[in-house]
């Protein structure tokens, strides 16, 4: 995937240029490609696709944050978040009250963020992955507490994280995101990076 | 005690020489028969895997064993086929259906009988004077069998992969048989032995005649259904073609059977145009004179092959008609323009 693509003539008007000329033109390319393999899939267990900054991924609740308003539950548009009573300690008033926190259902979620968007008080954060696994429908739906913790990331114990830049000449090439941080940039690394 | 060493090592001696070196036995069951075709079939699997794996991206075999880029991959296919249980429909007809995969494999590898491995006349398996023309006919029995197979299965998904079969079959038997023969003409001879002695001088066959070789190689990469001919078991759009009753150990025989077929044809083309043993002189002796001339040959043959199963990166799939249009409206004319070519060269002199 060249920036500027750009049409090549190939002599394919008679019946021998289509024979010949598109033949070998197709043989070329796979030779090119045999010989300098641009191997671009995703080995998932042992690799994983490190997500940029602002990914809607999984959603933390932060507790102390949150001020039981409600937004949230009310803009999601699967119903995937509900606000459930809780008692709780207040601490100005110092008796206990009953409070309202989200819960969410990640059987419904998909993953809009409008419900971190949207948030008055910032008590609502993405985390930049969302690839995990439930081994049941009743895990995924989240109770206050377990909102409150960042989910664990278990492909990243074992898989190396990387990325994938644009190249000129070589179309997408996978990079290890150690690589591409050292070529400098993050959003739009110029060129290079012929690893795969 | 001397004796008894004697008698030891002439026993071991006759047995090595008469059953093992026996050149029938040699040449059908270990070089380039039985033996050397499953492995061979084995790493061009391997091969194919690899290959197009790059062309396209992707990384190919790669979850047992990365350090060897998965190469013992196919060996666990072969245990996980043999493994598998064989189910027989109660619709077939049961002999046949048993019995065609394994006579169809057996006579993929028949025409090695009729290929000779060494100049030295001892070491035939048959006489030689009209191997070639043997070998080539012995090649077209095996797809009777498909056609059998499918028609044994009783499903009118295997009838139809059956007749697909049978098209391709009758277009590309003749292509194959007429470049085969091609060289004919040019050394007046059907002797193998004969064609590969005079490609010594250098002059190799396919270099002489190189649209008989496109030709050949065109025609055997349609009789084993590898790309862009897989046609009658494409397995994306008919379910497996003339195998879809197949399971287990004789599917994975069907699906070895075309490799096999591929494997008794390319050393069929190493020995005709890409001059055989050629620049090795076979010397008295089985191993300088028997076992290195058969071994140039069947790298000769993997090479062939392993083209054959890199062009399945590149192409895609024909379609049936396009395919026979293929076979019928061009493939054919360059066969006898082939036959032509050689008859000229014969006229101006290239013949011996
Ligand atoms: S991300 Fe969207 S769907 Fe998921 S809980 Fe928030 S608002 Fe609802
Ligand atoms: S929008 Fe924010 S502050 Fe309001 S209830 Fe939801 S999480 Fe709490």
């Amino acid at each position: 995937m060249p920036a500027r693509p750009s049409l090549k003539r190939v002599p394919r008007a008679t019946f021998l240029g289509r024979a010949i000329a598109g033949n070998l033109g197709a043989l070329i390319v796979g030779v090119k490609y045999f010989i300098d393999p641009n191997r671009i899939t995703l080995l998932y267990p042992h690799e994983y696709i490190k997500l940029r900054q602002g990914y809607r991924g999984y959603i933390v609740l932060i507790f102390d944050k949150c001020i039981s308003c409600a937004s949230c539950a009310r803009i999601c548009p699967a119903r995937a978040m509900k606000m459930v009573t809780m008692e709780v300690k207040d601490k100005k008033l110092n008796r206990a009250m009953k409070k309202k926190y989200p819960v969410i259902n990640y059987n419904r979620c998909i993953f809009c963020g409008y419900c971190v968007d949207v948030c008055p008080t910032e008590a609502l954060y993405h985390v930049p992955y969302h690839d995990l696994v439930y081994l049941n429908m009743q895990d995924m739906i989240l109770n206050v507490e377990e909102f409150q913790k960042e989910p664990e990331f278990v492909t990243a114990k074992e898989g190396v994280p990387v990325t994938y830049v644009f190249d000129e000449k070589r179309g997408l090439v996978k990079v290890s995101v150690e690589e591409s941080s050292n070529q400098g940039s993050s959003s739009q690394p110029a060129g290079g990076g012929g690893s795969s | 005690m001397i004796t008894a060493t004697r008698v030891l090592y002439d026993i071991g001696w006759g047995i090595l020489h008469y059953i093992i070196f026996y050149p029938p036995v040699y040449q059908f069951v270990i070089i380039p028969g039985l033996v050397a075709a499953l492995v061979v079939v084995i790493f061009i699997i391997w091969f194919e895997r690899k290959a197009a794996a790059r062309v396209q991206m992707r990384y190919g075999p790669l979850e047992i064993s990365p350090r060897t880029g998965g190469a013992p991959q196919l060996i666990a296919d072969l245990v996980r086929y043999m493994m598998q249980e064989i189910i027989v429909p109660s619709a077939v007809d049961f002999m046949s259906y048993i019995l065609a995969p394994n006579m169809s494999m057996i006579l993929s590898l028949l025409p090695m009988v009729a290929v000779p491995m060494t100049s030295i006349p001892s070491y035939w398996p048959i006489p030689m004077s009209y191997s070639l023309l043997i070998a080539v006919a012995l090649s077209t029995l095996s797809p009777i069998f498909v056609v059998m197979m499918s028609w044994a299965s009783n499903s009118k998904f295997s009838v139809l992969g059956g007749l697909r079969e049978s098209f391709i079959v009758v277009a590309y038997e003749l292509i194959a048989v007429i470049s085969l023969l091609s060289v004919v003409p040019l050394l007046h001879t059907f002797d193998l032995v004969t064609i590969v002695d005079y490609q010594f001088s250098g002059r190799w066959l396919g270099l002489l005649n190189p649209l008989a070789l496109l030709d050949a190689f065109i025609a055997v990469l349609m009789s084993t259904s590898g790309f862009p001919f897989e046609i009658p078991d494409s397995e994306s759009e008919l379910v497996a073609g003339p195998y879809t009753e197949y399971s287990g150990l004789l599917y994975g025989l069907n699906m070895g059977g075309a490799y096999i077929r591929r494997w008794a044809f390319s050393v069929l083309i190493a020995l005709v145009f890409l001059g055989g043993w050629a620049p090795y002189r076979p010397e008295p002796g089985i191993v300088l004179g028997y076992l290195v001339p058969s071994l140039i040959v069947v790298v000769k043959a993997v090479i062939i092959m392993a083209i054959m199963s890199f062009l399945r990166a590149v192409y895609g799939r024909y379609r049936l008609d396009q395919a026979l249009s293929l076979a019928w409206e061009v493939l054919i004319p360059i066969a006898i323009a082939a036959f032509g070519l050689s008859v000229f060269e014969a006229f101006i002199g290239v013949h011996p």
